[in-house]
């Protein structure tokens, strides 16, 4: 239990500040490349791939699952691990996301879900593949 | 020895398993029995016994199975819901 916390915790280490690529483009054609740090939105509103309604959805069974109090803060980024989940719960979590989407996930998929934000990203997979 | 992983993946079967029954009684036992069984037997450190409770837990599953299949093949399916599953 604890050798996968450590994996996964060094797996989701992102770097506070982005560094990204600033495209110029001068009068003629070249295009030059500059380096700048850009400091990470606190808000995950660009960088999820998943789509809003499905996170805040996922979000929701999330919370029933777990019985958390109105005033838990779970967004995007949250593990189910920092929200007191063990395996188990996880498991369950899934199970619930499954039910409520009306899906089927995969085995080895499902066990390597471990923030909001995968699930929802393979949630929409899913769900685009269905349609 | 067996892995963190055939255990969740155990739990995984039989909640998907559990499922499948039209009967809203037996869903609902399958699916607390399981977590009740899981997270009671979760903190063995002995591994005999936790062979011991991996093998009840596949026995298990065939017994699910087998039985779903009765079911679906022989019994009844519900003609009208469950009041529990009535969405308010």
């Amino acid at each position: 239990m604890a050798s996968m916390a450590a994996a996964s915790t060094s797996l989701q280490a992102r770097p506070r500040q982005v560094v990204t690529a600033v495209k110029c483009f001068s009068q003629g054609s070249r295009s030059n490349l500059s380096f700048t740090l850009r400091p990470l939105p606190t808000r995950l509103s660009v960088s999820c791939a998943a789509k809003p309604e499905t996170v805040d959805k996922v979000c929701e069974v999330v919370k029933k699952q777990l019985s958390l109090k109105e005033g838990d803060q779970v967004t995007a980024a949250t593990k189910f691990a920092e929200l007191g989940a063990d395996s188990l719960d996880t498991v369950e979590i899934v199970m619930g996301l499954e039910e409520a989407f009306d899906i089927e996930m995969e085995e080895d998929k499902a066990q390597a879900i471990e923030t909001v934000e995968e699930a929802a990203e393979l949630i929409e997979e899913i769900l685009k593949a269905k349609a | 020895m067996v892995a963190k992983c055939q255990v969740i993946s155990l739990c995984r079967s039989l909640l998907r398993a559990g499922r499948k029954y039209p009967d809203y009684n037996i869903r609902e036992y399958t699916k607390r029995r399981t977590l009740d069984g899981f997270r009671m037997n979760g903190n063995l450190t002995d591994p005999s016994k936790v062979i011991e409770a991996y093998a009840q837990g596949k026995q298990q599953l065939e017994v699910v199975e087998r039985v779903l299949k009765v079911y679906l093949a022989y019994a009844y399916p519900p003609k009208t819901n469950h009041i529990m599953e009535l969405k308010v």
